[in-house]
């Protein structure tokens, strides 16, 4: 039987006045990539946010690990909140402080480790993703590529069991869209989470997907395995995948 | 004419229930600081940065702004004075004046002009960049991060650069008072001396307390809400100055009576 960390019941979320999700319902499933497919402005980050708890749905409810997160008080939230990492299309990184200390962040806010179990921590997480030397940088010095994988590298600093990625290749260069790529399979392969990847990168998300949900008019129109989505014959989904 | 008129009343309509919400708004955002005001973990090292950036950055303009207002109330008070020829109550027209209101209000002011810009616009910045669902998404309350060490620094620090300001608003009309109009300085500081009481200094320093507790609430509640990028950070920055300063001026008024009232001995000396 298929385990679902995340299950998604009859979202609904408009802003004001206009309606970006239509009634959405979904299941992640646990241990593997899942990849949110749609074009712009459909909905993609605000179905994210949801997950997370950052916005209140107008109707319908979010299930992680089988609680409710619609109606929980702010600080069982928190707790919840605990087992996600997110990377965020921009990186999000705090630009007042140095890249050891965005990615340290977590650990000094959520564990009583020494200052020498923080660095160690650190600067492993960082080699993970590529980085060395740049500990001491700030997020302004970092091509786009690096401000990702500090991002990365800051959202698996407490080994979170989900880890939320959103336009993880949006604004970067061919070669590093698929080295981020490679990276998001690394990262699962090694950590061994559950990662959903919100994305309009039809190529990106046919390389790391193993489960593909599609987006249209704040509906799903397509849930289903990689394979199957390929084979799709939705006119939407058909649509977007002649843009390939 | 009907459709002018409802145009009219509509339009005031829609002013005054905006108005309402986003008050309301603010007072929840108050609640929410206050709440978490007295919530471990309380972060000593951002509240002392806070403190450095508010006071201790403070100090130089204070001092500045503090001679020269206290020079130029000298000046004029001193021509106005000599026409009666009571030249030497400029000393206690200023050492009150300075104690009651220079002192709190123009600090205020200076700190509205040098902090609480800067309060909106990093927090304007923050959000508009996703820093702050960044906090979220790392289980850390954004108005506990970063709402409750910048009131608590501000509070603070209003008082001791009101008090900061006074001194040298004294300094300031004493040398022009002195030097300049000459007045006797031994008459000049007895009647300070002798009209100002410590209640005074008191009342000054109440409501710098106050003015700090607003002023830091209305920037931060207002760069919190910043949306729409650079211009939306822009907006949010010029609101919170506009705000502060004029609730500094209205909050002036009403503290002041309340203090004339309850706290200052002399009921208006």
């Amino acid at each position: 039987m298929d385990d679902f960390c995340i299950e998604v019941e009859d979202l609904h979320k408009s802003f004001k006045g206009e309606e970006v999700l239509r009634g959405i319902s979904l299941k992640i499933l646990r241990g593997k990539i899942t990849v949110i497919l749609g074009k712009s402005g459909v909905g993609k980050s605000v179905l994210l946010k949801h997950f997370i708890g950052l916005l209140k749905p107008d109707r319908g409810r979010v299930f992680v690990d089988g609680m409710d997160i619609t109606a929980l008080p702010p600080p069982e939230l928190r707790k919840v909140r605990e087992k996600f990492g997110m990377l965020f299309q921009s990186a999000a990184l705090f630009d007042s402080m140095t890249v050891f200390e965005n990615v340290a962040f977590p650990l000094v806010e959520h564990t009583s480790y020494d200052r020498n179990k923080i660095r160690e921590i650190v600067l492993n997480k960082l080699a993970l993703v590529g980085l060395h030397g740049v500990e001491d940088k700030m997020p302004s010095e970092l091509s786009g590529g690096m401000r990702k994988r500090v991002g990365l590298a800051r959202a698996i600093a407490l080994e979170p069991e989900i880890l939320l990625y959103d336009e993880p290749t949006t604004g970067l260069d061919p070669v590093m869209a698929r080295s981020v790529d490679n990276l998001i399979i690394e990262t699962q392969e090694r950590l061994k989470i559950t990662s959903v990847v919100i994305s309009h990168d039809i190529m990106s998300a046919l390389e790391i997907a193993d489960t593909v949900v599609m987006l249209d008019k704040g509906k799903v129109i397509f849930e289903g395995k990689r394979d199957e989505f390929m084979s799709c014959s939705h006119p939407a989904v058909v649509e977007f995948m002649g843009v390939r | 004419m009907k459709g002018l008129l409802e145009d009219l009343f509509g339009g005031i309509g829609k002013v005054v229930l905006s108005s309402i919400a986003g008050l309301g708004r603010w007072l929840v955002f108050v609640r929410e600081t206050i709440f978490w005001l007295v919530r471990p973990p309380f972060r000593i090292r951002l509240i002392l940065k806070q403190m450095e950036f508010i006071g201790v950055k403070s100090t130089s303009i204070i001092v500045l702004t503090g001679l020269f207002v206290g020079a130029v109330f000298a000046l004029q008070t001193g021509k106005a004075f000599a026409i009666f020829q009571a030249e030497t109550l400029v000393g206690a027209t200023m050492g009150l004046s300075i104690a009651r209101e220079i002192g709190p209000v123009f600090t205020a002011l200076m700190i509205v002009a040098r902090c609480c810009s800067s309060m909106a616009a990093e927090i304007g910045t923050m959000r508009v960049t996703e820093q702050i669902d960044a906090l979220e998404t790392m289980a850390v309350d954004p108005v506990h991060y970063l709402v409750v060490p910048r009131l608590i620094a501000t509070v603070s620090m209003a008082p001791l650069l009101t008090a900061l300001f006074g001194v040298f608003a004294v300094i300031g009309s004493y040398i022009v008072g002195v030097y300049l109009l000459g007045i006797p300085g031994g008459p000049f500081m007895y009647k300070l001396y002798y009209y100002v009481d410590v209640d005074d200094f008191l009342g000054g320093l109440l409501k710098a307390a106050v003015f700090g507790f607003l002023i830091a609430l209305i920037s931060c509640y207002q760069g919190y809400n910043a949306e729409g990028g650079a211009k939306g950070v822009g907006k949010v920055t010029t609101r919170a100055v506009v705000i502060s300063s004029v609730v500094v001026l209205i909050t002036d008024y009403f503290l002041t009576s309340w203090i004339l009232e309850f706290i200052s001995k002399g009921g208006g000396v």
